[in-house]
């Protein structure tokens, strides 16, 4: 049996069968240094137990357990392609024996952690869009050498259409087909990582940290020069927790993306990305059935983008494995989006507005929903000796509403471009999805008793990845009728009531 | 101006008089919960009012919604896809192409199978919503999940 870059091509036995293929033996040396890593509190109480009593066996038991461990799992996990399935044997007293068809490969994710990276090996995660997601029953190949995990990939991706049309080719010779890069890291792209969600979160936390912080002083401390001081102080703290939050956000988008690219090989889509850990995500071209361009207000001001792909089989809870593209500019986001589905107009194209109806029901939602935080001080000034200065908090509230109001009264839009179903909504979160005509898998209309005396309704075309579908409040129910027409005939039609028959 | 009409058929009569036993026994719990706790928990002059405010509000839902549900509750199968309505106050219509449909799904609670009744549930590949018709005849439902099967299973393909 050969193990290295050789073995690319399955190794027939003289049964005709391929041979069951181990790991790369370079793991007896990752998973020792891992379990080791696990053991370690272990290894230091033992260690100090050992000193106590005179070094015993005890200690060499400490080191000798992980590495039996590796050397076990080295020894009953063995795998191999063979009748078009892919199958995968480990387990020494749990045996556990997985198998999945080629042809449901959905996605082949590459990672590599430090210690992996070292040695040059990779580990290999085959996702067949199962929604058992128990460590026990992933399809997990922990680890082959890097350029065996590229050809198994290659292999597993390509294979479908290979042998659909040389049903005598096999999966022996996947064609190599050139890497085309469609974008790569650019340091400008750090620009953005303070303006993603994490920094936010942490941005957050370190005001309501400076809030409380504000709160004991002023409580504990009444004299007016103690008060110029504090302030000082605090406006201090304040720029030191926003400075660490902004170096946070900005290594941790390094030490994530770091090192990011796109590219087309064949069939398939890779992203590469990380300046530590490396992973290789790979989407089935057949199986991207959209994207979707988050827009998110901070990022919107700043112009930057994210992109996401709607993978069919990929559910949101594996949506790490389904960026695009980490926070860029806009300008690249909308690139990207063009190579990926192949046609620039459903990121680009003008969308139609929903109208006055839809833009009603944005300011009454937005305006009820802050009516509780708005009346708040009001009931509080009525009713307590506070003073009337707290009502400049209700106008506050109002015109953050408002403001709201009018930038979601904006999003929202629909348009069918090119054989894509295009719809937009949300401020704060704002993003843009884009469908393919053939992944739409059916309508949900939602109206309510409001929206319905409004003639409107809240429209999602599913699809069978991402979140499920894709959605947008409040569309005017002939735009969305003619939408559903547009991209999928003959599917709603036949239950559309005609004008002419329609009762007085 | 193009629209939605309903699907075509509505579910059996039965099922309105399943839902109003659910409804009452559900308004008789919430009564109680409300009227023990208000009288318990709340003072003296907003008590009662409380109280009777929990009966009205909780008796007016286990009248209407009912009847609101049986009025908005139809489903229809044509050859190519299926069309279901369901909800009160939100109506919610979900249409599946027959190519995209996975699998049906006949299910029967205890109380349905004294009604007779029973819920069909026909899933596609998405995450967003099955299509679900409640309270059918119990033998249309079984009609109906044989002649899903059967149109489902003439379009090739793995649905998603």
């Amino acid at each position: 049996m050969t193990i290295g870059p050789t073995a690319h091509t399955t190794q027939a036995g003289p049964t005709g069968q391929p041979d069951w293929e181990r790991l790369d033996p370079r793991m007896l040396l990752v998973h020792p240094i891992i379990e080791v890593g696990k053991f370690l509190p272990v290894l230091i109480g033992l260690l100090v137990a050992g000193g106590a009593s005179g070094t015993g066996p005890w200690a060499l038991l400490g080191v000798g357990v992980p590495v039996a461990l590796g050397v076990v799992r080295y020894l009953t996990t063995t795998w191999r392609i063979h009748d078009d399935r892919v199958e995968l044997r480990r387990g020494l007293l749990q045996r556990h024996n997985l198998s999945t068809p080629v042809d449901r490969v959905r996605t082949v994710d590459l990672t590599a952690p430090p210690v992996h990276r070292v040695l040059g090996l990779a580990k290999v995660v085959i996702g067949t869009g199962s929604v058992t997601s128990e460590a026990d029953e992933r399809l997990e190949l922990d680890a082959l050498p890097r350029e065996q995990a590229a050809g198994l990939r290659t292999r597993l991706l390509h294979s479908r259409g290979a042998g659909a049309e040389h049903p005598d080719a096999g999966y022996a010779a996947p064609v190599i087909a050139p890497e085309v890069v469609v974008t790569r890291f650019s340091v400008r792209w750090l620009w953005y990582s303070p303006f993603s969600g994490t920094v936010l979160v942490a941005v957050g936390a370190v005001l309501a940290a400076v809030g409380q912080l504000a709160e004991l002083v002023e409580i504990r401390i009444s004299e007016e020069d103690f008060a110029l001081v504090d302030a000082r102080l605090v406006a201090a703290v304040a720029v030191a927790g926003l400075v660490v939050a902004l170096l946070l956000g900005v290594v941790g988008y390094l030490v994530t993306n770091g090192g990011f690219l796109l590219s087309r090989q064949g069939a398939a889509w890779h992203v590469r990305r990380g300046l530590v850990t490396r992973r290789e995500t790979s989407i089935d071209v057949a199986r991207l059935a959209g994207v979707s361009i988050a827009e998110p207000a901070v990022l919107r001001w700043v112009r930057g983008r994210r992109v996401r792909a709607i993978v069919t089989g990929l559910g949101s809870d594996q949506s790490s494995s389904a960026v695009l593209l980490p926070p860029a500019p806009a300008s690249t986001a909308r690139q990207v989006a063009a190579a990926v589905l192949d046609t620039p107009e459903p990121a680009t194209g003008t969308l139609t507005p929903h109208g006055p109806a839809a833009r009603t029901r944005r300011f009454t939602r937005a305006l009820l929903g802050g009516l509780p935080f708005a009346a708040a001080p009001v009931v509080v000034v009525l009713l307590t000796e506070a003073t009337p200065r707290l009502l400049v908090l209700s106008a506050l509230v109002v015109v953050l509403c408002l403001l709201l109001a009018i930038d979601r009264s904006r999003a929202l839009g629909h348009a069918h471009l090119a054989g894509h179903v295009v719809m937009r909504s949300g401020s704060l979160a704002r993003s843009r999805d884009a469908l393919a005509d053939r992944h739409v898998i059916g309508w949900n209309h939602r109206a309510t008793w409001f929206q319905r005396r409004a003639g409107l309704v809240s429209v999602s075309a599913t699809t069978a990845g991402g979140r499920g579908s894709i959605q947008v409040d409040d569309m005017p129910v002939p735009a969305a009728c003619a939408l559903a027409v547009a991209a999928t005939p003959g599917l709603i039609d036949q239950f559309l009531l005609d004008p002419a028959e329609e009762g007085p | 101006m193009t629209r939605l009409r309903d699907p075509a058929h509505r579910v059996s009569p039965r099922a309105r008089t399943l839902w109003y036993v659910e409804a009452v026994l559900e308004a008789l719990v919430v009564m109680v919960v409300g009227v023990v706790g208000a009288v318990l928990v709340v003072p003296d002059p907003w008590r009662w009012a409380l109280a009777a405010a929990v009966v009205v509000v909780s008796a007016t839902v286990a009248l209407v919604v009912p009847q609101w549900r049986y009025q908005v509750h139809r489903w229809e199968v044509s050859d190519t896809a299926v069309y279901t309505q369901r909800g009160w106050w939100a109506r919610e219509r979900r249409i599946a192409p027959m190519s995209r449909v996975q699998t049906v799904d006949f299910a029967q609670g205890p109380m349905a199978r004294i009604f007779g009744l029973a819920t069909v549930t026909v899933t596609t590949a998405s995450a967003a919503g099955p299509l679900q018709i409640e309270g059918l005849d119990q033998a249309v439902a079984i009609r109906l999940v044989d002649d899903l099967t059967l149109k489902a299973d003439l379009d090739a393909g793995d649905a998603t």
